[in-house]
């Protein structure tokens, strides 16, 4: 139990990491920016050259900046809220989002394409914040032994296969290290099952419908 | 600070718009000062220049910064690094300044990356 919640605490302490450090490059690419427009605005009183292009592609540079931190912050905000209620209604399709959002903030994230197969809602009664951090690891661990073409696929099972969430797209190697210290220890608090296919290079795991008598579950103060 | 002008720079950042403009803003300053957003290319424009100092972002997408600092060591000995961190934690930042002797974290003022090169060039 102690593990869980140490692990607990571990993502969360990463994830804040994670957007802080994100926030950073955005604040320094804006700090440069206006540096920068600010110098040569300085240089076209002397006569040399900054046109008027030049200067609204630095703004359009800095709007995107903005709505890029932006976007960073709503999902810093989402992730801060799933611990609100320990357990509660969860939608998997936004799970899953925002999910892929953080892992995204990973640097090496960049050299793998991740898509996410959006299918029809699906809720389960979880804890959400657990259910995030299983997604992390299990996305996280999938992009890092992608296969050649560099390309994971995370999509929601279907309907007849119960609640859960398929990621395909290993190489064949890959599930040497799988499952990760963290996905085991996280697929036991949630109650989840999970098994995987090499051949065809996809895991996936089936979570229930209900969270009650999971470690996860027992970690709730009784009222 | 003439002789701290002639030296030549090499910036890796994979924030493009950082690492350009950043360039862009010391060579306004009479710096000569390449760029590059992988560490591939930084090693091709390092096998095929001298360069004085290169200024490194730690984190980056498939080798980290002080990785590439060692690459680059073996191929231009008696380099002078600088790391840029986006990290802000005490500990972050003793991490990484064990391994150059100078480090800053972004974003800093342009006038604090000029000192550190001049600190860098006097060790």
């Amino acid at each position: 139990m102690e593990k869980i919640c140490a692990e607990g605490l571990t993502f969360f302490g990463k994830t804040n990491r994670l957007i802080s450090h994100e926030l950073k490059n955005i604040l320094a690419i804006i700090s440069e920016t206006l540096g920068l427009q600010d110098e040569l605005m300085e240089l076209s009183e002397s006569g040399m050259g900054l046109t008027p292009e030049r200067l609204r592609s630095m703004s359009d540079s800095i709007i995107e900046e903005v709505e890029r931190a932006n976007t960073v912050i709503r999902c810093m905000n989402t992730f801060a809220h799933s611990v609100d209620e320990f357990v509660r209604e969860v939608d998997l399709n936004e799970a899953v989002s925002l999910a892929i959002q953080l892992v995204k903030l990973n640097p090496f994230s960049k050299t793998v394409k991740i898509e996410f197969l959006e299918t029809g809602s699906r809720a389960i009664y979880t804890s959400p914040f657990f259910l995030e951090a299983l997604l992390y690891h299990a996305i996280h661990f999938a992009l890092s032994a992608a296969a050649a073409d560099k390309h994971i696929k995370v999509s929601l099972l279907a309907d007849s296969d119960g609640a859960g969430v398929e990621i395909s797209g290993i190489a064949p190697n890959g599930f040497e290290a799988f499952p990760t210290k963290q996905t085991a220890l996280l697929t036991k608090a949630v109650g989840a099952e999970i098994s995987f296919d090499m051949s065809h290079g996809k895991f996936h795991f089936v979570l229930p419908q209900k969270i009650t008598g999971t470690p996860a579950e027992a970690l709730l103060v009784k009222q | 600070m003439e002789e701290i002008l002639k030296m030549k720079l090499l910036l890796v950042d994979d924030e493009e718009k950082f690492v350009s403009r950043l360039a862009e803003r010391l060579e306004l300053r009479g710096f000569e000062a390449d760029w590059s957003t992988t560490s591939e290319d930084a090693l091709a424009k390092v096998s095929a220049e001298k360069y004085d100092i290169a200024v490194l972002d730690v984190k980056m997408p498939t080798m980290s910064g002080i990785d590439l600092k060692n690459r680059i060591e073996k191929m231009a000995p008696g380099i002078k690094f600088i790391f840029v961190t986006g990290h802000g934690s005490e500990q972050d930042y003793d991490t990484v300044c064990r391994e150059a002797v100078c480090c800053i974290i972004k974003p800093f003022k342009i006038e604090a990356l000029v000192e550190k090169i001049e600190q860098a060039l006097n060790i």
